[in-house]
């Protein structure tokens, strides 16, 4: 039954789109701001999206920062790009994956939320929020 | 008379990725897939190390391949480092 699916993967390989306005929204919100806290260095995510690679080094590879930057914003920008769209191609579909994992640890991340207590205890609308990135992820998780 | 050869071994780095509450397991078993191309097998048994254990190494070797498997996980959203091992 695919009645409930959020994203159905279809036989000729693209990725089906099921989100209601509802859903879109809030899929522009998180993509938005991915791509909004890659270039602010005062956005909350943005420390989430620079942590280091090697904690035990002073300073990280630049060319290794650089990578990490460009790709996590072009992820986020082909996501944005694509959000009206009924079908995802493999790629469309691996950059909504990674824009929407990427969103929702730097939710928890800039809201302290790092232990299962404090989630669970976090505010409702605020836990309604993640929750809905994980259906998302979930959904997504079984077609890409 | 014997000649002594020293052989210098370089000691690998590991990449390990740390647990959160939040990421979904099967999200991390396709992140897996998708950058190393392991088992399905393999992917879970190293999600359920993370998730059991708070982290686990998920790939040792040259230093700068371990920096890229590194940037690859960070760009799909897990939180990853690198370390030199001992």
């Amino acid at each position: 039954m695919a009645g409930n699916k959020l994203f159905i993967r279809r036989r000729d390989g693209r990725i089906e789109v099921r989100l209601n306005d509802a859903g879109r929204a809030v899929a522009r919100e998180a993509f938005g701001h991915v791509v909004a806290a890659e270039r602010d260095p005062d956005h909350e995510w943005h420390a989430s999206l620079n942590a280091p690679i090697d904690p035990a080094s002073d300073d990280d590879d630049v060319v290794s920062k650089l990578h990490r930057q460009n790709e996590i914003s072009t992820n986020a920008e082909l996501a944005v790009m694509t959000l009206g769209e009924e079908f995802l191609n493999g790629a469309e579909a691996w950059a909504w994956l990674s824009t929407f994992q990427i969103a929702l640890r730097s939710t928890a991340i800039a809201n302290g939320l790092m232990t299962e207590e404090k989630l669970e205890t976090c505010q409702p609308e605020l836990l309604g929020y993640i929750r809905t990135l994980q259906q998302f992820l979930f959904a997504l998780a079984e077609c890409v | 008379m014997a000649t002594e050869t020293m052989v210098a071994i370089e000691r690998p780095w590991s990449v390990v990725v740390w647990d959160d509450p939040v990421t979904p397991m099967s999200v991390v078993v396709v992140i897996f897939k998708k950058i190393f191309g392991y088992s399905n097998n393999k992917c879970t048994q190293l999600m359920l190390t993370v998730h059991h254990e708070g982290r686990a190494i998920v790939w040792s070797g040259q230093r700068e391949r371990a920096e890229s498997y590194c940037v690859k996980l960070q760009v799909a959203g897990l939180q990853s480092t690198i370390e030199h091992d001992q």
